[in-house]
């Protein structure tokens, strides 16, 4: 656990000097939780001394993020594309297994959305509101609910679906 | 999907994907576009880790022939960028290990090379003097990022030459998010009391 960690439920308290320190580079960032960046903006608003270190800072990072950028010297890509064994990625083609679109991977899908928890709540909740829809309960847009729910699942099941089709089209080939 | 806790993801991970896939089928013009894509962010990662155009080339080059020829081991649950970055990084960081007498700082006035140094700054004849304060500001700037350690040198760069998310450099360099936190903290508060130690305005 880092010092930011450590100090990001203290709120919006009065900051000392040292604190606000502390927090200057995450505030710089933009990584502050909120609450916590309007204490250290209120802190830097009256105190000249950490004001003059926030500046300071922000040229520091301001400076870090202009470093000019270098041109690759002329002839860089012949030297690379000359040592690329192409006739051995050709040759291994056919023997790599099927690949899938994109879309179809896994890692297209956020993981918050593939997490089992997300899965199994997220149909926890579109079963309640199918269910009370059905036996008459609720407000008019408990479908949507019940939809909005459903929707991980389904997507993580399609991408299943797509993947066991695009390989049997494959291995039919 | 883009790791990126914070900011617009740099890099599209799903174009990447696309076109390593195509390098695998052996099309040349693939590499070329991965070339392309990544030359320049590579080219200048090495150019600060080594501040030697020369060496920059060497390594950047290496670790693009490193990459291509090992693309079968890339999994691609990860981001193709990541991965090069994590490669780029570790080449850089072994390079300077293994040449470290010629890199350590000398006394902070000067780079690790004394003539190289000389050759970054060419002389284009008389310019504003604005712009040489920006030079002479960037000289400084490079000079103090070169006597960082590699570790923090890699991650600042990461951070604010190839404009990384934190979560993006944890997957690059495999670390918990909290310890890149930490190190970026202190690479930047190396920095500035470097500068401040040095007298050097910015």
């Amino acid at each position: 656990m880092d010092a930011h960690d450590r100090r990001k439920d203290r709120g919006t308290e009065a900051l000392t000097c040292p604190d606000c320190r502390l927090e200057l580079q995450d505030y710089l960032d933009g990584t502050l939780e909120k609450k916590r960046s309007l204490a250290v903006f209120l802190h830097l608003r009256d105190c000249e001394i950490c004001h003059r270190e926030q500046e300071a800072l922000s040229r520091v990072f301001a400076s870090l993020d202009a470093l000019p950028a270098r041109e690759a010297p002329a002839g860089f890509d012949a030297v690379v594309l000359a040592a690329v064994p192409f006739a051995a990625y050709r040759a291994m083609e056919p023997l790599r297994r099927a690949r899938v679109p994109v879309y179809l991977e896994r890692s297209f899908l956020p993981g918050w959305l593939r997490a089992r928890v997300t899965r199994v709540s997220g149909t926890v909740v579109a079963v309640g509101a199918v269910g009370a829809w059905l036996a008459g309960f609720g407000p008019p847009w408990l479908p949507g609910v019940a939809a909005a729910g459903a929707v991980p699942e389904l997507l993580v099941r399609l991408q299943g679906l797509g993947r066991r089709l695009v390989g049997a089209q494959k291995v039919g080939v | 999907m883009c790791p990126a806790a914070e900011g617009a993801c740099v890099f599209d991970r799903h174009q990447d994907l696309r076109t390593i896939r195509r390098c695998k089928r052996g099309e040349e013009a693939a590499f070329a576009e991965i070339l392309d894509r990544y030359r320049g962010p590579i080219y200048n990662l090495c150019y600060r880790m080594s501040r030697s155009p020369e060496d920059a080339r060497d390594l950047a080059q290496e670790v693009f022939i490193k990459v291509f020829r090992l693309l079968d081991r890339y999994d691609e649950e990860y981001a193709f960028s990541s991965w090069l970055f994590r490669i780029a990084t570790n080449h850089c960081i072994d390079h300077l290990r293994r040449n470290r007498m010629r890199f350590l700082s000398l006394d902070g006035v000067t780079g690790p090379d004394g003539e190289e140094f000389e050759l970054q700054i060419p002389d284009e004849g008389p310019e504003p003097d604005t712009v040489l304060e920006r030079k002479e500001a960037v000289q400084r700037l490079e000079e103090v990022i070169a006597d960082l350690p590699p570790h923090y040198r890699a991650i600042t760069l990461l951070r604010h030459q190839q404009q990384l998310s934190y979560d993006e450099i944890a997957e690059v360099l495999q670390l918990p998010l909290g310890t890149v936190k930490a190190r970026i903290h202190r690479a930047r508060a190396q920095i500035q009391q470097m500068l401040a130690a040095r007298s050097y305005d910015i």
